[in-house]
């Protein structure tokens, strides 16, 4: 697709195109399995029975990094675990999206004016689409984070922008 | 050759008992929430996002800009700040940092006058940048919310408690 992308004026095939690229791409967003502190039991809580992921498309959670599309990053981001994070995202596929889940994965939260061994947000290793508040998040929220994601993945285009 | 007849016939038993558990699942009603049309009913201590509260009689906030919603912050979220003297002290700007928020209810808590409240059932906040859930005073501000579960709203006419406010 990086071939094609920005190199066309927009029309019926690419807008045809897009349609059915970014409906394949909404509808399965696999998440990489990667819970690093308590949001991760809230991300479990979202994949298992009551909360359904899958009913989105997005709950099969991926082992390896190969295999998945959306790194859902909950929990604390500690300066030792920032290299892997981004040796994770760069291991991922194109097309990637990344969403911070909870306010340590966000901005640090709690330990952003205290706290010595925490990244002051996980945007500042790897770029972030959707920021989902909470402490943790309830898995509403996460969800409706993920639909936030689906609705900018239905916006992306192959065509050229627009200048400016 | 017993050994392993037996250890068949016991394998054999314990996949058709795991198979009756998922068979027994299969016919009791599904208990996932279908969340974006159907909402759960949440405990009635939830805390969710900030608002701030309007006093119904003269139609402004509550809020003196005391301060000790920003003093007592965990996080120091909160930032604000007041015009006006004495009791016509009213918040003037007022910006809860939903990054750094992690709900912990001590600003509804330490407020003196109610003047905000996080049993909101506004849970689900999203965006796509780190200043789209930094949320100022007319967003937070709500003439409709649920009642502080700590310091519970009295319908009108019903007396003080003893030592209460």
């Amino acid at each position: 697709m990086s071939l094609l992308a920005n190199r066309f004026e927009p029309n019926v095939l690419t807008h045809s195109l897009d349609w059915l690229v970014n409906w394949a791409r909404k509808s399965s967003p696999w998440p990489m399995t990667f819970g690093l502190a308590c949001c991760a039991i809230e991300m479990m809580a979202t994949g298992a029975s009551r909360f359904d992921l899958d009913r989105l498309g997005a709950g099969v959670f991926r082992p390896s990094p190969r295999q998945s599309d959306v790194m859902i990053v909950a929990g604390t981001v500690t300066e030792k675990m920032a290299p892997r994070i981004k040796t994770l995202y760069d291991q991922m596929p194109d097309p990637k999206w990344v969403i911070a889940m909870g306010a340590c994965a966000i901005s640090g939260g709690p330990f952003y004016y205290d706290g010595y061994h925490v990244v002051k947000g996980v945007d500042l290793v790897i770029p972030v689409d959707v920021y989902v508040p909470g402490c943790p998040p309830t898995p509403e929220a996460l969800i409706y984070g993920v639909l936030t994601l689906q609705a900018q993945i239905e916006k992306s285009t192959l065509a050229k922008r627009p200048e400016g | 050759m017993r050994d392993y007849l037996t250890t068949l016939v016991w394998g054999l038993k314990s996949i058709c008992v795991s198979l009756w558990v998922t068979l027994r699942y299969l016919f009791t009603p599904a208990i996932t929430v279908q969340y974006p049309d159907e909402k759960r009913v949440q405990p009635l201590r939830t805390l969710n996002r900030h608002v701030l509260t309007v006093d119904t009689l003269t139609g402004t906030l509550k809020c003196t800009a005391c301060n000790l919603c920003a003093v007592v912050c965990p996080t120091r979220c909160i930032e604000l700040t007041g015009q006006g003297k004495g009791k016509e002290r009213r918040a003037d700007t007022f910006f809860i940092d939903h990054n750094l928020c992690m709900y912990c209810n001590l600003c509804v808590e330490v407020c003196p006058f109610d003047a905000i409240t996080m049993w909101t059932r506004i849970g689900e906040l999203s965006a796509y940048t780190r200043s789209g859930l930094v949320y100022d005073q007319p967003t937070m501000t709500a003439t409709t919310f649920y009642p502080s579960p700590t310091t519970p709203e009295r319908p009108a006419g019903v007396p003080a408690a003893v030592g209460g406010k």
